[in-house]
């Protein structure tokens, strides 16, 4: 449910980009998404189909590299990565410290897209 | 057939909002006030512990509220009983309060004459923590019937907040709520949120948050000055 703000967002963004160099359709676009902001690429597609309709972006593919959640230690700054399903076990691979905060998993970007 | 062409746009998809919440962060440092922005599920007890810490903070700093709320505006008229201003925000079904509705929700409010804007986010523990209102304290309430597991299911709030504040511990022996494990978690995602659990029911703990509320607010204001 909540993917539908965002798709909403992007598509005003990507249109607006689109028509400012005269692009007569838009293929392509390239999305990155953050493990932590738990979006569904299915689900956003759908949407995107649903709300691109009769646009220049209707039928245009949203492609999403997921980022995954690094967290650096808090106390001995050693940057590694965390398994969100497993996230009691999770510990600095380094020091052992349980206390750290989230450097990538947040992210939410378009990376570019493909126009015709 | 003309040929494809790739366009690099590496752009945030919530900038506009980010913009907007950049402006509000301005706002509040240029007339003094400070923003506490509440997010939960639904009932998790946002007006009852809202209306709690005014009470005890009303004497040393003016308040004004923001109500966030579907459709209703019984929390907005509790917090008018107390005399305190507040705008209500309909959304009409929206899942969440974005910038652009608080910096116009502000505008309805006597800045001038504030010291803390409280925002009570509309009941959602996942669209609220995707827009940034510009709050000096974003945090996060959960209670104790939800479960220590909430806070795990959804991540992103609690990262994006600086305090958690564990309500209604009034019913801690109802439930099998693990405070240490629940701390122990957050902490490896978020080293330095804030936990505070009470009960807006009987009191326990509200003391200890409106203390670290009125430092907190002091700190800002002050600086101002
Ligand atoms: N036992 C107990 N009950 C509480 C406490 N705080 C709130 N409640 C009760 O929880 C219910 C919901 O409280 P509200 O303050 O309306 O919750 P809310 O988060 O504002 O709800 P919405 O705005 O509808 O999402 C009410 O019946 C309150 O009396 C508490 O600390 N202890
Ligand atoms: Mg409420
Ligand atoms: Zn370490």
């Amino acid at each position: 449910m909540h993917e539908l703000p965002i798709t909403k967002s992007i598509f005003k963004t990507v249109i607006a980009k689109a028509e400012s160099v005269e692009a007569q359709h838009i293929s392509l676009v390239a999305l990155q998404i953050g493990v932590l902001r738990d979006y569904i690429p299915e689900i956003m597609q759908k949407y995107w189909d649903y709300i691109a309709k009769g646009s220049i972006a209707e039928g245009a593919k949203i492609e999403i590299e997921e980022i995954p959640v690094t967290v650096q230690c808090n106390d001995c700054q050693t940057i590694y990565d965390v398994d969100m399903s497993n996230i009691e076990k999770t510990r600095c691979p380094n020091c052992g410290c349980q206390q750290g905060n989230v450097v990538t998993g947040r992210e939410m970007r378009i990376v570019g897209i493909e126009i015709d | 057939m003309s040929e494809l062409k790739y366009i690099d746009l590496k752009q945030c998809i919530l900038e506009d909002n980010d913009n907007v919440a950049n402006e509000i962060r301005s706002l509040s440092k240029e007339k003094k006030f400070f923003v506490w922005n509440i997010m939960s599920s639904p009932g998790a007890g946002k007006t009852t512990f809202i209306l709690s810490v005014i009470k005890r903070l009303m004497d040393r700093f003016r308040i004004g509220v923001i109500e966030g709320d579907i459709e209703s505006t019984v929390d907005a008229q509790k917090m008018q009983a107390l005399g305190i201003p507040t705008v209500q925000l309909r959304t009409g079904g929206d899942c969440h309060l974005d910038a652009a509705m608080i910096k116009k929700a502000m505008e309805n409010l006597p800045l001038d004459k504030l010291d803390i804007v409280i925002i009570e986010n509309i009941g959602n523990l996942v669209c609220p923590a995707e827009f940034d209102l510009g709050a000096d304290l974003p945090s996060m309430l959960l209670s104790v019937p939800e479960g220590d597991d909430k806070a795990l299911k959804y991540p992103l709030m609690f990262t994006v907040c600086k305090a958690l504040i564990i309500t209604k511990i009034d019913c801690l022996s109802m439930f099998d709520f693990d405070f240490e494990a629940l701390q122990i978690n957050v902490k490896k995602l978020n080293a330095d949120l804030k936990l505070f659990p009470v009960s807006a029911k009987n009191g326990a703990g509200m003391e200890q948050f409106c203390k670290f509320l009125e430092e907190i607010v002091n700190e800002k204001i002050q600086l101002l000055i």
